[in-house]
């Protein structure tokens, strides 16, 4: 992704009205085209994939499960008379495998992230995103991955409790290194994806330059910075794990997924959550496709497709706070939840944006020293 | 009806469960050697990774840690409750070993759930010691190895106590009448009559909880806030995350040959058949 | 006679840390009645709300039924497989019989985590990841070494001579197995196979290996619930769980004496 530059930011706004028509539009060209081939039937346009009784998709649970399926779900039963069923057992890779090496795959589109699909394209267990059916134009620059398609936008950002931090809330990376002026616990992500990132920042390395920094002397820097705090952090496995730290007072602040904070908001007594995307790590979802889908790659790819429309993808940021990936739905977001959009162009300029290459580059080699850095 | 020998009649009772053990377990364990020196390439490059790592090393180290404490603790408690339980109860004896057999039967899991409940920032224990003054600010006692292993010795403290019961059932009390009757103390016949005839009890129950604790993953997955990263909660993160499969088979190989080394060692202070196939 | 220091050490000691064994574990009952949202003592009242989720919960409900009746067929499949094995080694009696008595046994020394890795990878192969019988397989395994211990304990304290008196007098061997021998170690059998549906029931590791979506046991339920939620429905299945045990535990101390 390259939406560092700040002329693309400025447009986002201005193309995003032009790409919104222009989305509604192709849906509709595309439905009346298929109807034109003669695959639609008259009867509405239910069973034009008749060898598929339904799309299972699976995400990660709590209300994002409902969520989807009241949203993307209802919106593509609609459309194809095909029911989703949503699932919200959180397809780690090593489910996603589990299933494909057995033949007993029952989840047609997987909710992921751009590390774990490079993990999983590298065990060949996933499909190739169809971009015939899936349209390239409609997701962030640079999160068309031929084995994966963004999803939503979320980031990796800072949160806090006020309530157990009396004597002032941490501002910046450096301030939650800083144990002496703001103690309690801190919460980080068991896995090194969305961390150095903070480590470098606190180590008073500007946001454009964190992965500039993050060579191998960088990362070496970084790890040394969380060996430092770690008898202070309490990591967490799943964005639910990150919830539950924030719900229990476990912690006092930490680096959680703003689409989990977005929900503790309303979950937590007011005053006692508070977040800012000053910092943070903008990274996309990604859907996947796991290889031999019961409902077919076709099925698949459709749905992918149709939760590509801008309408459904600011709905879907109202219920729970995923970014649009579709830059044409900023504009259709209430402005009063713009504020909670890590896509939204005031927040991502104060944003570090996740580097593909960087973590291509570097992931397996950091994550085992993070853990190392972690543990014991 | 052909005559068949009689030892073939026997060994036929004994076919059915023992293929089964040799086919789906014997067999699928030992493979893992394979994975380790196959996945993702052939070669030894899982072991070389595994040693380069000082991540495994603090990881292997660790377990180690938790298990000798966890034994230690297991035994010292277990034994003040097997000595009481075998010579001191009387009629509450059916009662104390009712309590510590109920334990045994509820699950693991649910078990480490209760102490999540009761050890967490907000759990139990803290809200009950900051209600009444006890301490102005919340312990720490979840989330850190002082977490799991107070959950730990909770879930191996009955496998501690099995053994040594059964060995002191078996020590008569004459002997201790005697070195009273000969003027020792209270406490000096304890220790230099009765202590000694109860070492074989206690190194089968050390070395039960020792040997299952080594390999537990449950209590110190949950408990631990993730960086109290047993081996066997590290085999399983890099399987399931990274899909890993040949360093989590290397490291499972290494695990295993390491409880055998214990196995081993222990073979020539403690009488592994009592302690394992005569259990209970 | 005053009690002297060693008993009042000793005593007071044990009942401390019997507290320590059984009070955590009754912690969930109130837990489980609470009031609140979240997992805690209740606030103003007893609620059975809770309670009212797991009954209505279809998730939960055949969650609870799939664990219940694979333990049922385990421990039937255990205890059947070993009972016999134990017949056949202990008519043996031999070093090959105690070679293959320390085979059965090795379930419970392989860490579970290893032995999972090793069911995963055999169970791709044979078409069974995410099936009952894959479970149900991986369960037998995990409890036949606690049947093959108790029923061999019940064979030793049976009076060797009656069954070979029964040979000598010409019964073959299914017929004494079945008039003498089964009838002499029933309560071990019977202990068996309760081991095996216990192990079965609570077994959490290699479910979590080997299933993916088709197969929902209880642990694996509350396993997913303690990571994701702070759902008291939890100490709800909790408190079933330690109720059911209280009162089979007492039942059979009652029995007992």
């Amino acid at each position: 992704m390259d939406t560092h530059d700040t002329g693309y930011q400025a447009d986002l706004m201005d193309i995003a009205a032009e790409k919104y028509k222009a989305g509604r539009l192709s849906r509709r060209g595309f439905l009346t085209a298929m109807g034109a081939l003669g695959l639609v039937p008259m009867l509405g346009n239910r069973s034009a994939y008749a060898q598929a009784s339904e799309i299972v998709v699976c995400n990660w649970g709590g209300a994002a499960e409902e969520i989807l399926k009241n949203i993307l779900g209802k919106a593509f039963e609609e459309e194809t008379g095909i029911p989703v069923r949503v699932d919200g057992a959180g397809p780690s890779p090593g489910k996603i495998r589990a299933m494909v090496e057995s033949g007993a795959v029952v989840w047609d589109v997987c909710d992921s992230g751009a590390g774990s699909a490079i993990v999983m394209n590298g065990a060949g267990v996933i499909q190739d995103i169809d971009y015939s059916i899936v349209d390239k134009t409609k997701v962030l620059d640079g999160t068309a991955l031929p084995f994966g398609v963004g999803n939503y936008v979320f980031s990796y950002a800072m949160a806090w409790n006020p309530t157990m931090l009396p004597d002032g809330a941490p501002k910046t990376w450096e301030d939650v290194w800083n144990v002496q002026d703001f103690p309690g616990m801190r919460t980080f992500r068991k896995s090194v994806r969305g961390q150095l990132e903070m480590a470098a920042q606190a180590m008073g390395v500007a946001k454009e330059d964190v992965y500039a920094f993050l060579d191998d002397e960088g990362i070496k820097a970084a790890i040394a910075k969380f060996r430092e705090l770690r008898d202070n952090i309490i990591v967490w496995g799943s964005g639910s794990d990150s919830q539950n730290l924030f719900l229990q007072g476990e912690v006092a602040m930490g680096n959680i997924y703003s689409s989990r904070s977005f929900l503790l908001k309303d979950q937590m007594e007011p005053g006692s959550f508070a977040m800012t995307f000053d910092g943070a790590v903008l990274q996309p979802g990604i859907w996947v496709v796991p290889k031999g889908n019961p409902a077919g790659a076709e099925t698949a790819m459709r749905f992918i497709a149709s939760a590509q429309d801008p309408q459904l993808q600011a709905n879907w940021f109202e219920a729970i706070g995923n970014g649009p990936i579709n830059p044409a739905a900023a504009s259709l977001l209430p402005a009063a939840l713009a504020q909670w959009n890590p896509n939204d162009p005031a927040n991502v300029v104060k944003q570090v944006i996740y580097s593909d290459e960087w973590y291509g580059k570097n992931q397996v080699s950091a994550e085992e020293l993070y853990i190392d850095a972690l543990i014991g | 009806m052909p005559h068949i020998p009689e030892k073939l009649r026997y060994w036929m009772l004994i076919i059915p469960a023992l293929a089964v053990m040799i086919i789906f377990y014997i067999f699928p364990v030992l493979n893992i050697w394979g994975i380790s020196i196959t996945e993702p390439s052939v070669g030894i490059e899982n072991y070389e990774r595994m040693f380069a790592s000082n991540a495994v090393k603090v990881s292997f180290v660790l377990t180690f840690r938790i298990a000798a404490i966890t034994t230690v603790a297991c035994l010292i408690l277990g034994y003040v409750v097997a000595y009481t339980i075998s010579n001191l109860a009387g009629r509450v004896r059916p009662l104390m070993l009712g309590l510590v057999l109920l334990p045994f039967w509820v699950s693991v899991l649910i078990r480490s759930f209760a102490w999540i409940v009761l050890l967490g920032r907000s759990g139990l224990v803290n809200d009950g010691l900051m209600a009444t003054g006890i301490i102005s600010q919340p312990l720490r006692l979840m989330h850190n190895e002082l977490g799991v292993l107070i959950a730990m010795v909770h879930v191996m403290l009955p496998f501690a106590v099995l053994p040594m019961l059964t060995n002191m059932r078996g020590i008569s009390g004459s002997y201790i009448q005697a070195a009273r009757g000969l003027g020792a103390s209270e406490w000096r016949a304890f220790r230099e009559v009765y202590f000694p005839q109860t070492l074989p009890g206690v190194m089968s129950g050390g070395l039960l909880v020792f040997v299952l604790s080594l390999g537990f993953y449950v209590t110190p997955a949950l408990l631990g806030g993730g960086r109290v990263m047993m081996i066997s909660e590290y085999i399983t993160y890099q399987i399931q995350e990274f899909l890993n499969w040949g360093l989590g088979a290397a490291l499972s190989v290494v695990l295993l040959m390491a409880t055998a080394v214990v196995l081993l060692i222990a073979s020539r202070f403690v009488n592994l058949k009592t302690t394992f196939l005569e259990r209970r | 006679m005053t009690p002297s220091a060693l008993r009042i050490f000793f005593g007071t000691g044990s009942w401390i840390i019997l507290a320590f064994l059984v009070l955590p574990i009754l912690v969930v009952i109130p837990v489980s009645l609470t009031d609140t949202s979240f997992i805690g003592l209740p606030k103003d009242h007893l609620s059975l709300q809770h309670y009212d989720t797991f009954v209505h919960s279809t998730k939960w409900l055949f969650a609870s039924w799939t664990s219940i009746w694979i333990g049922c067929v385990v421990a039937v499949v255990a205890t059947g497989l070993g009972t016999l094995f134990c017949i056949g080694v202990w008519f043996l009696s031999d070093r090959a019989a105690m070679i293959v008595r320390w085979i059965m046994i090795v379930p419970i020394l392989v860490p579970p985590v290893v032995q999972s890795l090793g069911f995963y990878k055999f169970w791709v192969t044979l078409g069974l990841i995410d099936s009952y019988l894959g479970v149900i397989l991986a369960h037998v395994l995990l409890g036949l070494p606690y049947v093959t211990i108790s029923v061999f304990a019940s064979l030793s304290n049976m009076d060797r001579r009656l069954p070979l008196a029964a040979r000598n007098l010409g019964a073959s061997i299914g017929m004494t197995i079945r008039t003498v021998i089964i009838p002499a170690i029933r309560p071990g059998m019977i202990s068996g196979g309760i081991f095996a549906f216990i192990v079965s029931f609570d077994e959490i590791v290699s479910v979590l290996f080997l299933t993916v979506r088709r197969v929902e046991t209880l642990p694996k339920m509350i396993w997913e619930g303690i990571q994701e939620s702070v759902d008291p429905v939890i100490a709800v299945v909790a408190s079933i769980f330690v109720l059911i045990t209280l009162i089979a535990t007492s039942l059979a101390a009652l029995r007992r004496s």
